[in-house]
């Protein structure tokens, strides 16, 4: 499979990738891995004039720790991100999501984690050949007004599918986004519109720069969880991630959060409610459970490799297994 | 669209072709250079054919620019014999009767060459995990495995 023709940019400095992101625009999205992107771009689901390459810009490398949080560039690879001490230290649950994209062979070296994060939305009726693509009416990101997926939906349901999202989310990440008009932080939750034909809130001129993570007060108890039906190169069909701080017995803090499901991490508010400030109970995990089900069923459309009902029911299952063993049941 | 200059080492050889932004990494070894043991299978990163090291690391060369591997050291199955001897990988893969029709070897092996680099005694969770994105269609990864393990155990990856 042939690429598309486009000019190629790779600066030297975040200045100077800024610079010509401020000129370009969405003509020329970013090129970190190029896991996700070039795939893309094979299919033809875009047709960009320029790659941004940030292969040469180092102030998007690496990884800082600092006292109260870690610093991640959104260039860091997947790779060394699981080999870092620090990460490993205080959040093994993102090592845990990290080696659970694809296989190493195709994220671990190349892939990043500002790259897994911004990873375009995925839907069976979209993310195929530009021939299959050619048999279907327009939807809302191919520039029709329908989802193919679900008939009067205002919007796309593309699936969020980064293996990262709900980790980042449980971990109240912070973002640092630069662009023309200087530079802004938002919490990860908040980068995510929940429609898909704009998945991001991400302005055409700007660039992801750093992923922040608070340093938790006390020792995380954690879970990540993910059903696929390939795990080594299938992007997750329900993942979930619960992080639990237990004081004496009792859950001082928790936080539960689903993912691909639909365009946009979901946490579960209702099931923390269930959890916070009480003895860990095995009755917790089906009443997470049930609480996913009902969160799911809102959510879920048939755009996956797998049915809705299939789905939503795993997505009962993944919450419950979370809650489980995060809370050492 | 305007060729721009790139400047790789390929098995030891410092290489410079003139290629468009729009090519990957595995037309530029297959189809300017001639390695044609880099082999293109689904094209879109799920098998593992196309797998070359950059710099030491597995890579999918279909999902990666040619632009992206200026100054890199890239090695492909053709670089592996030295002074006319198989790699021990190579080696281990015809003892173990590992190879049937031949499409995915190139990858499996440079995948295995990698691991055993980074870890000359790899469990076989290790193996497997280093492994699970290359794909054989012939048959089963019994003899793939056997063919790893075997080179792990009577310690030759160091020689290669």
């Amino acid at each position: 499979m042939r690429l598309p023709s486009f000019a190629y940019h790779a600066p030297h400095s975040l200045d100077q990738a800024l610079k010509i992101k401020g000129e370009l625009g969405a003509q020329a999205p970013v090129l970190a891995g190029g896991t996700d992107l070039i795939v893309n771009l094979k299919h033809q689901l875009s047709s960009p004039a320029a790659l941004i390459s940030l292969r040469n810009v180092k102030e998007l490398k690496g990884i800082q720790a600092k006292p109260d949080s870690l610093i991640i560039r959104a260039a860091t690879t997947l790779m060394e991100i699981r080999s870092n001490e620090a990460i490993q230290t205080h959040f093994p649950i993102l090592v845990k999501a990290v080696e659970s994209v694809g296989a190493l062979g195709i994220q671990g070296f190349r892939g990043t984690i500002g790259g897994n994060l911004c990873s375009q939305p995925r839907c069976i009726l979209y993310n195929q050949s530009r021939f299959w693509r050619s048999g279907k009416a327009k939807c809302h990101r191919t520039g029709g007004k329908e989802c193919l997926a679900l008939a009067g939906s205002e919007s796309c349901n593309s699936i969020c599918s980064g293996d990262t999202v709900p980790v980042l989310v449980a971990l109240s990440a912070q973002l640092s986004i630069a662009g023309s008009g200087g530079q802004r932080t938002l919490p990860v939750a908040d980068f995510f519109t929940s429609k898909g034909e704009s998945p991001f809130n991400l302005a055409p001129d700007e660039i992801v720069t750093e992923i922040r993570l608070p340093i938790p007060w006390a020792p995380l108890s954690w879970s990540y969880q993910r059903i696929s039906l390939r795990s080594a190169v299938d992007f997750p069909l329900v993942n979930a991630a619960a992080v639990a701080i237990i004081n004496k017995e009792k859950v001082d803090s928790f936080r539960l959060v689903l993912s691909a499901l639909g365009p946009a991490p979901v946490a579960l508010k209702e099931a923390e409610a269930v959890v916070k400030g009480k003895k860990p109970d095995s009755a917790m995990v089906r009443e997470a459970g049930e609480i996913a089900l009902r969160a799911a069923e809102g959510i879920v459309v048939e755009n996956a490799s797998t049915s809705k009902a299939y789905r939503v029911k795993m997505a009962a299952i993944v919450a419950g297994r979370a809650v489980e063993e995060a809370l050492g049941l | 669209m305007k060729k721009q200059f790139l400047t790789m080492t390929v098995n030891g050889n410092e290489i410079d072709v003139a290629v468009t932004p729009n090519t990957t990494l595995l037309e530029v070894l297959r189809d300017d250079l001639g390695f044609t043991g880099v082999k293109e299978g689904c094209s879109e990163g799920v098998c593992g054919a196309c797998t070359v090291l950059m710099n030491g690391a597995p890579i999918r060369s279909c999902l990666t620019l040619a632009l992206e591997a200026e100054g890199a050291f890239v090695t492909t199955i053709e670089g592996l014999a030295a002074r006319g001897q198989l790699h021990p990988v190579q080696q281990a893969f015809i003892d173990q009767g590992a190879v049937q029709c031949g499409f995915c070897t190139p990858g499996m092996i440079l995948s295995s060459k990698a691991l055993l680099d980074r870890s000359p005694h790899p469990t076989d969770e290790e193996i497997k995990t280093a492994l699970a994105g290359n794909f054989c269609r012939c048959t089963g990864y019994k003899k793939i495995l056997d063919a790893v393990r075997s080179v792990a155990r009577e310690g030759k990856a160091e020689t290669g």
